[in-house]
């Protein structure tokens, strides 16, 4: 039994099964290790992590809250840009992003949506209080694990669903399609997909699936007349309106953008920017998840919303500004120093693990390059159970959520609960042998 | 629960036509292998240990082996052999992963058991028949789910179509018996006939005629490999 507040929870404890299932439905991620290819199974843990109805409440609150602000400055952004000209945001923080897209300047996506569907990052503080991580809002994945982890713990555990009362996490596809289809020009609604050989091929083709949505490749598009089409086998053609792409900004249109790309669409810029294709999300997107722009968020909630922040950040210190430059450098062997330019769990550095040596090292290059560093303290958060050989052992584990954004803003009540693998690691990221697990929200 | 309603779209595309179809040929040829190897395994263990060899000709192969263990074992659970069952299901694996939204994750499911059985099976102490069986069931299991699951009839008919070319192209090529070739090439031309004008997969009926005639007369025993050859030119698509 787990104790929650005020009730006892009935446990999954069936994990080998319910692997097993995970296995023969291909539930898999790929890595690449010293060039190769390989597919691995994302081991899931049936401890799923539980979040009380009251609490998903100020949750869901706070996402929907951030999920908009960041879409009303991503369209600020490359239109007004009043939140620089009011000195909310310093320009430097926007224009030095790598995700900042000059070819986006006064492009207006369908609906004015940027972010369709955001993965925002939180974790749980040892007192209780939830912090945002890091906002995702280029193409973030994850969300068709819990989704399938669901669906077979259900098959396999169902007397732990009848006596939980969990909220149905299955409705991800329902939001996903309709987030396609209100944004959708005319025509199908496609996933664009780089290959069966990309880490997040299993939710490409799952997503696709369960939304009835085309999964497509590159060479089978093309732009005509500025608007996107599909061939057929039989030499006709199919329009798309609503492009789900799970490619980056860069290799999307190699006329556009590098155009070394050979898995992108020449001139797709051209449709995107006659309004002819939706595309989900939208280009430019990474000025608005950089780790440095972050450290705004709750600035721009107050700009465009005029609320205060419902969820907090974790404490940010920008080497940028003098003052927080001092800090981090007086305090770095107790902060987590990340390198805005990465992502993946790569470029995250613990000062304490760090020697005295390596330390100067890292002031240094600070000192030389500080827009490309932010640092936090580190959050003493709440380790999650899981099971190892049979025994429960306490694991780092963070929550990723995910907000789509349509016709209205709607939180997933569920999300990726990601967990680290090694008793003494924070980083949770399955391409670093982390697993995962369902979340559950409660619905009494 | 909130649920998606899903209008299948009519119109696939060039790639995934060629998926289907070569999902089509992999799981039959990883099939027939198994089941001719069955065959055969009756014959070597008691009667004519090098009957093997025969089946190598077949294929135009030299004896590498030297004995009919290392053969079955190669041409079960060898995937670097191309002719072997384990090759085929991979291939067969590979473009099926790709078709997961056209032929459904329930589909797919039996080509991931099908692949650890196999590989589950191959150090298993039980005789090689017995151990094959399951794997059988399974690929009748993704027949008849394939039949059942995907609704989109183009896509079954292409799939059909591609199980029915391999069975005739691999009965002829293992010299399988006349009225069986015969019953398969009929039920392979009443796919074919199914496939849509202006696609990869229409027939080509100068060709088509020209295998049936051999197939009806059997001119093409001791000429497997003519009969072959009209098989790879069996679309007006382009040699497959």
């Amino acid at each position: 039994m787990i104790k929650m507040k005020n009730r006892q929870i009935l446990p999954v404890t069936n994990a080998d099964e319910i692997n097993q299932l995970l296995r023969r439905y291909g539930v898999k991620f790929g890595v690449y290790k010293n060039g190769q290819f390989k597919e691995q199974f994302f081991p899931f843990d049936p401890i799923p992590r539980i979040i009380e109805s009251e609490k998903f409440k100020v949750i869901e609150k706070g996402l929907v809250q951030r999920a908009d602000a960041l879409n009303k400055f991503l369209f600020d952004i490359y239109h007004g840009k009043n939140i620089i000209r009011d000195g909310i945001v310093p320009e430097d923080f926007v224009y030095i992003s790598s995700g900042y897209l000059p070819q986006c300047e006064g492009v207006t996506p369908p609906e004015n949506i940027y972010s369709h569907i955001s993965g925002i990052d939180l974790v749980e503080g040892g007192d209780g209080e939830w912090y945002i991580l890091e906002d995702n809002l280029r193409i973030p994945s994850g969300a068709s694990y819990p989704l399938i982890a669901r669906e077979l713990t259900r098959a396999a555990s169902p007397d732990v669903f009848s006596e939980n009362g969990v909220v149905d996490n299955r409705n991800y596809a329902k939001l996903l399609k309709d987030t396609m289809d209100f944004v959708n020009r005319g025509g199908i609604n496609a996933i664009l997909t780089p290959g069966r050989y990309n880490a997040a091929y299993f939710e490409h083709s799952y997503l696709a699936e369960l939304t009835g949505a085309a999964l497509v490749q590159n060479d089978e598009l093309y732009v005509e007349d500025n608007m996107l089409w599909q061939k057929t086998y039989s030499g006709g053609k199919t329009r798309i309106g609503a492009l789900y792409r799970r490619i980056s900004d860069e290799y999307l249109d190699p006329l556009t953008f590098n155009s070394q790309s050979l898995i992108g669409i020449p001139n797709l810029m051209e449709a995107y920017r006659s309004g002819n294709v939706a595309i989900i999300n939208s280009l430019g997107n990474g000025v608005a998840d950089d780790k440095g722009i972050y450290y705004f968020v709750p600035k721009m909630i107050e700009y465009y919303l005029g609320e205060k922040a419902i969820l907090k950040n974790a404490p940010t210190y920008l080497p940028f500004y003098e003052e927080d430059r001092d800090y981090v450098l007086k305090n770095i062997h107790k902060l987590v120093i990340k390198d805005v330019a990465e992502a993946g769990g790569y470029g995250v550095v613990f000062g304490s693990d760090l020697s005295e040596e390596k330390l100067a090292d890292f002031r240094k290059t600070i000192i030389n390059e500080p827009r490309r560093f932010i640092a936090q303290e580190v959050i003493d958060f709440k380790d999650l159970p899981i099971l190892e050989n049979g025994e429960q052992v306490m694991r780092k584990a963070d929550l990723r959520a995910f907000v789509l954004s349509g016709e209205t803003t709607r939180v997933w009540a569920s999300g990726l609960t990601r967990f680290s693998r090694n008793p003494d690691s924070f980083v949770v990221n399955s391409s670093q042998g982390g697993g995962f697990k369902d979340t559950w929200i409660l619905s009494r | 629960m909130d649920t998606v309603t899903i209008e299948r779209k009519s119109n696939i595309s060039t790639e995934h036509s060629s998926r289907i179809y070569w999902l089509g040929r992999y799981t039959e040829r990883a099939f027939t292998t198994l089941k001719s190897l069955e065959r055969l395994y009756d014959k070597v263990i008691d009667r004519d240990p090098e009957h093997y060899k025969k089946y190598l000709d077949c294929f135009g192969l030299n004896d590498i082996y030297g004995d009919y263990k290392k053969f079955f074992r190669s041409f079960i659970f060898d995937k670097d052999n191309c002719c072997s069952a384990a090759y085929s299901l991979e291939r067969a694996y590979d473009n099926g992963i790709v078709l997961r939204e056209e032929i459904s994750t329930d589909a797919l499911a039996y080509l991931q058991l099908a692949k650890d059985k196999l590989e589950s099976s191959e150090n298993t102490p039980q005789g090689l028949v017995v151990a094959m069986m399951p794997l059988e069931d399974i690929l009748y299991g993704f027949y008849g789910c394939f039949a059942d699951h995907v609704y989109n009839g183009e896509i079954r008919d292409i799939f059909f179509c591609a199980k029915s070319v391999e069975r005739v192209e691999l009965y002829i090529r293992l010299k399988y018996r006349s009225e069986k070739i015969l019953s398969e090439s009929e039920r392979m031309c009443e796919f074919l006939k199914r496939i849509p004008e202006n696609t990869p997969y229409r027939y080509n009926e100068k060709n088509l005629e020209g295998l049936m005639k051999m197939i009806y007369s059997k001119e093409y025993i001791g000429r497997e490999s003519e009969a072959i050859s009209l098989i790879a030119r069996l679309f007006d698509g382009g040699a497959i």
